[in-house]
């Protein structure tokens, strides 16, 4: 098995979560990731409490940027968005079962969630 | 003579460690190539025995270290056949060769309205800086197209030609596609139609023989890093047209008299060569040039096009495998690549796990990428180093990236 693409990850990348785009979804946001063309359209909806009820993905690139979107659509539901703005790299390599990223492949595993925090803020 | 790259690989230090306890295979050279032995013993020899600021002191050693230097720049002009080394100007890179003509030559001679024609398969460095001028000047900058296959459209060239240029900026090896465009019949056409030639040779100079007097060049940039040397670099360019623009930084060195409100400049190359140089780089830099001497650079053209057309004919086998660009007997070291379904960022991560080193992304060519529709790919690049087991390692390992990644 490889040093970085634990299974958790590969199942992901093959079968990911919430993938589709949510309709009239008041979060609705296009990230690319310029240096490798990974591009992630995410869009989510919030409860009555203000807490994310629900995210879905759609978006191509490599396998971390991929299993990271998918991941992270999975555990932001019933966060608030300041719970969502102070994750950071370190939460989805721990989604991702532990593993330590490489330098060059930290903008693939940040680019959902960079998304997300700038769809959260600009919100209609 | 045959090439021996197994006695080549041992003079490079580097190529001897193992990573994750295999042989590095080693092919990103086009990116950055390796150091041999001999190239780190000079910057070392000139760091312990003779160095000192160049063009300055008047002790011995000071002496030394611009002998030291100036024997580089020496060395640099006749590998590139230039009629005199004080056409030779030493700068950081070739990045920074390229700003240099656009900066200093351009904002002087072009003109609002202006045509200037550079290709589709530039590096960035040969693209942004013209960008950047014909905007600042409103000039017009206009794209050589590139075909399907790799190559540069020559009737869309001729036609461009047409409506008349003042500078064409092209490459004499594309860093991505590895084509080695008919540059000396395109700087005739140019020249014809009364625009200057400016050659980014940073990728063709590691491999193959480069003369600034039979491609009929106006400025050349090269790379020092990539020929096995330290990061730095140089430009070439004819002496009127140096002697005529301004210098591009002020300061030190580049002044031969300095009043309260006027300066009178140096001559060349100095005046392009403010500030006190990467010395023991530049002493580095002459080194890899004897050592790419001494192996003769139509030998090493000819190592390199014998392992691209090896790769190529190996490569297909891989499931999914597309290489972009021209046949093998019509380009340098470079294998441009795509695995369908598979991100090139993935094939990097994967192949470094046994020890594989390739570049995934764009290899600063985004308009070249996008010009195939492609939001990356994978590239293999070769040098002197680098032989048929390293090709075989690269397959096997693909055929491993693939087995582990692909749906089914």
């Amino acid at each position: 098995m490889s040093e970085m693409y634990r299974e958790l990850m590969l199942e992901h990348y093959h079968n990911p979560q919430n993938y589709g785009l949510l309709e009239d979804a008041p979060v609705n946001i296009e990230l690319d990731n310029p240096t490798c063309g990974d591009h992630v359209h995410l869009t989510a909806r919030l409860d009555a409490e203000g807490r994310i009820a629900e995210a879905q993905f759609q978006g191509h690139g490599c396998v971390v940027s991929m299993a990271a979107a998918s991941m992270l659509t999975e555990e932001v539901v019933g966060k608030t968005p300041e719970e969502v703005a102070r994750m950071e790299l370190a939460d989805i390599e721990t989604l991702m079962g532990g593993v330590r990223l490489s330098m060059g492949r930290v903008k693939c595993a940040t680019l959902a969630l960079n998304a997300l925090k700038k769809g959260l803020v600009e919100k209609k | 003579m045959a090439w021996d790259s197994a006695t080549l690989r041992q003079q490079f230090p580097i190529l001897q460690r193992q990573v994750r306890g295999k042989r590095l295979v080693f092919l990103d050279s086009a990116a950055s190539a390796q150091k041999p032995q001999a190239v780190i013993d000079a910057i070392t020899h000139i760091y312990t025995h003779s160095y000192a600021n160049v063009h300055r002191g008047i002790y011995s050693l000071a002496e030394e270290a611009t002998e030291a230097y100036e024997a580089a720049r020496e060395k640099l002009a006749r590998f590139i056949h230039a009629p005199e080394s004080a056409e030779v100007i030493f700068t950081r890179n070739a990045t920074e060769a390229l700003n240099l003509v656009a900066y200093s030559w351009g904002r002087t001679n072009i003109e609002p309205g202006d045509r200037i024609i550079i290709t589709e398969m530039e590096h960035h460095a040969n693209l942004v800086p013209w960008q950047q001028i014909a905007q600042q000047q409103r000039a017009e900058l206009l794209y050589i197209p590139v075909t399907v296959d790799g190559e540069l459209d020559q009737a869309a060239y001729a036609e461009l030609l047409t409506g008349g240029a003042k500078v064409v900026a092209l490459t004499l090896m594309s860093n991505v596609l590895g084509t080695l465009p008919p540059v000396r019949e395109m700087a005739a056409a140019a020249h014809a139609a009364g625009a200057l030639v400016v050659i980014d040779a940073a990728q063709a100079a590691p491999h193959l023989p480069v003369d600034v007097q039979a491609l009929d060049a106006d400025f050349l940039a090269l790379s020092g890093h990539k020929m096995g040397g330290p990061a730095v670099g140089a430009l070439w360019g004819r002496r009127a047209l140096l002697e005529a623009m301004p210098p591009f930084l002020f300061g030190g060195d580049m002044i031969l008299s300095v009043q309260k409100y006027s300066s009178v400049w140096n001559d060349l190359p100095y005046k392009f060569e403010a500030g006190t140089p990467a010395i023991a780089e530049t002493v580095g830099l002459g080194a890899a040039v004897d050592f790419l001497t001494a192996l003769g650079m139509e030998a090493v053209h000819q190592h390199e096009r014998e392992l691209v057309k090896y790769a190529m004919a190996q490569l297909p086998q891989v499931p999914g495998l597309r290489i972009l660009g021209p046949p093998a007997e019509r380009r340098g070291g470079v294998v441009a690549f795509t695995l369908e379904g598979i991100h090139p960022h993935d094939i990097a991560s994967l192949l470094d796990e046994d020890a594989i080193c390739i570049r995934a992304g764009l290899h600063c060519a985004e308009p070249l990428h996008r010009r195939y529709g492609l939001p990356a790919t994978a590239r293999a690049s070769f040098y002197i180093y680098n032989d048929e087991s390293d090709v075989d390692a690269l397959v096997a390992g693909l055929h491993k990236v693939v087995k582990f990644l692909r749906r089914v």
